[in-house]
């Protein structure tokens, strides 16, 4: 064979670059309870499913006279193309084991290469981030500094083109961290990771103070403070389960269908226990992830940011098999009430489903935007006004079913107007308003009540008067609401709209939603 | 949820845990449901806390037998605060 010499030493070269950082430092990675880049891509993709490009890329060194090959350091991430439940997907993963996966270690630009390939084939793009951004070392081996100028625009509109997700996997620094926010989905692991803008010695640099990089960007600071990770994972396999999961409900593009899945549950499942669901107390909160379970197809729930403003939950599920967002108030926190991080994270739930074309469907339970002197400052009135504006850009399928209560301009929100598909339904359990009668009565009576030689009783009068007139069936008479159901009907009607709304679905394909995708 | 084992060698009983119990959101406990001796299942309600005009149940953990009841009606209670103990 004439050029087995040459398809030898390209194998063993190969193999070499295999090697990543050697075993010491492999050694040392997998000691602190960390998987190799190379173990994370198997996980991540289909058994035998990954295809590499640029495993040659690396600093060789050469015998004196520069002839031979004595050794190849591998460029620090790896990439290429993997299936991921058999379909394509680029991912690009950060090698900790070279440099600590700082960019000085890179070779050529891989990573830009990943990002054009998944730019150019419409492909979902996963990263695997391990890694930290620039060192100072990169002045002295070029002999200047340089401007932080990179064009980022690919990446941007990546996100308004295919799933993205980065993956913290490691501790992540500089521009990765930055890319750790740049996607639909993001996870961190429990324990083993962390993101931040600079490290502790940045930090103790620029402000004199001591921290570690747990206490400065572990889960407890990113998934349940700040929200800037969406999930937590309880280890790595955990964490490669969830973003296959998050991909599976999304359409490789936008210009793709969601895929619908084959289900065994039945569409028209009237569940009888939904008759004595909702408490006849008010005060009495209630499950909402069991009425989830009831309603849609069972197990398929995928909950996205279920530590952070946990007065809403958000995530992707299936009806009938086809994939939905999903958002319904939580009355075990807060009352249900919309605060700043719930809104930011409905936003994004808003912004995830309006791009890739998925119906959403909101479980309505909402006593108004939180108020208080703490909301207030946070702006939960901006929060408020991006939901209105996202609100009223979103055209993909939108349906409602109200449970209680629909209160304030946060309740408003269960409401679309414009001609995009939209429906709403209320269980006898709805009641609502322009704002809640108990408070509303002592603002708006307030000289009928102080006037009064009981001002309490009057108070209570006026309220029970009010009260009165707050059944739904009064809303229902006036034609002010469309419908009310049988909670029991509740699966049928929605399977009967998303089946439906697939018609609707078909004619937004592409690039076709109001609202860019921001991070 | 802590464990603290509790073995008593004397009567040769098997080993004890002893689960506690906590309340995922802050408020005022308006109400207690469980009585200390009495057993209950996992997911049984222990008491009530009021926040923002809601009534939360925190609930069992773990089934066993309520050993104590932490807090009275009234308290004001800290989120991931302990109310309970059940001995499972």
């Amino acid at each position: 064979v004439t050029w087995q010499p040459d398809i030898d030493e390209m194998n063993n070269r190969a193999d070499m670059s295999r090697q990543m950082g050697g075993a010491d430092s492999v050694a040392f990675h997998k000691g602190r309870g960390k998987l190799t880049v190379r173990e994370r891509i198997e996980i991540l993709a289909d058994p035998g499913s990954f295809r590499e490009t640029g495993v040659l890329a690396g600093r060789p060194e050469w015998t004196s006279d520069g002839k031979d090959l004595l050794s190849l350091t591998p460029a620090n991430s790896v990439t290429g193309v993997v299936q991921i439940n058999g379909r394509r997907a680029i991912v690009h993963g950060g090698d900790f084991t070279i440099r600590g996966g700082s960019a000085d270690g890179s070779i050529g630009d891989k990573m830009g290469w990943a990002i054009k390939q998944a730019y150019m084939r419409r492909l979902p793009f996963v990263r695997l981030l391990d890694a930290t951004g620039g060192s100072v070392r990169t002045f002295e081996t070029i002999g200047r500094t340089y401007l932080s100028s990179n064009d980022r625009t690919a990446e941007v509109e990546l996100m308004q083109m295919v799933p993205t997700v980065s993956m913290v996997l490691g501790s992540v620094a500089g521009l990765p961290a930055v890319q750790a926010a740049m996607c639909h989905f993001n996870i961190m692991v429990k324990g083993t990771t962390q993101v931040f803008v600079a490290g502790p010695a940045v930090v103790k640099a620029s402000q004199g103070i001591q921290i570690t990089k747990e206490d400065l960007g572990n889960e407890d600071v990113h998934v349940h403070k700040s929200g800037v990770i969406a999930n937590l994972a309880e280890d790595e396999e955990d964490a490669f389960r969830q973003v296959r999961r998050f991909l599976s409900y999304l359409p490789t593009s936008v210009w793709e269908m969601p895929t619908r899945k084959q289900t065994e549950d039945d569409p028209v499942r009237r569940e009888e226990s939904l008759a004595s669901f909702m408490p006849r107390n008010p005060r009495r909160v209630y499950d909402v992830q069991k009425l989830i379970e009831l309603v849609l197809d069972k197990g398929s729930f995928f909950e996205i940011q279920p530590h952070f403003g946990r007065s809403r939950l958000t995530g992707l599920a299936r009806v009938d098999g086809y994939p939905v967002g999903i958002m319904a108030n939580n009355p075990r926190y807060l009352g249900g009430s919309m605060d700043k991080a719930a809104g930011e994270k409905t936003a994004r739930l808003v912004q995830l489903c309006d791009t890739f074309h998925l119906p959403i469907v909101y479980f309505c339970d909402e006593p108004g935007f939180m108020v208080g002197q703490e909301e207030e400052k946070k702006g939960i009135l901006r929060a408020g006004a991006r939901m209105v504006a996202l609100n009223s850009l979103s055209r993909t399928p939108f349906i409602t079913f109200i449970l209680r209560q629909v209160y304030g301009v946060a309740g408003g929100l269960h409401y679309r107007g414009g001609s995009a598909l939209y429906r709403r339904f209320a269980w006898p359990s709805g009641h609502w308003g322009s704002m809640h009668i108990e408070g509303g009565v002592s603002a708006a009576y307030r000289r009928e009540i102080d006037a009064a030689d009981d001002p309490e009783a009057k108070r209570l009068e006026i309220e029970e008067r009010l009260n009165a007139l707050r059944s739904p069936f009064r809303t229902a008479h006036a034609f002010a609401l469309e419908d009310m159901i049988d909670p029991r009907e509740t699966r049928p009607l929605l399977v009967d709209f998303v089946q439906e709304a697939q018609a609707t679905i078909r004619t937004q394909l592409g690039q076709t939603s109001r609202i860019a995708f921001l991070p | 949820v802590g464990l603290l084992p509790a073995y008593d060698d004397k009567k040769g009983k098997r080993p004890m845990t002893e689960v506690k119990i906590k309340t995922e959101v802050a408020g005022r406990v308006c109400s207690i449901l469980a009585t200390v001796g009495a057993s209950l299942n996992e997911g049984d309600e222990v008491l009530l806390v009021e926040a923002m005009k809601m009534e939360i149940p925190v609930m069992a953990t773990a089934g066993g037998e309520i050993k104590a009841v932490l807090v009275n009606v009234d308290d004001m209670v800290a989120e991931g605060q302990v109310v309970a103990i059940v001995a499972v």
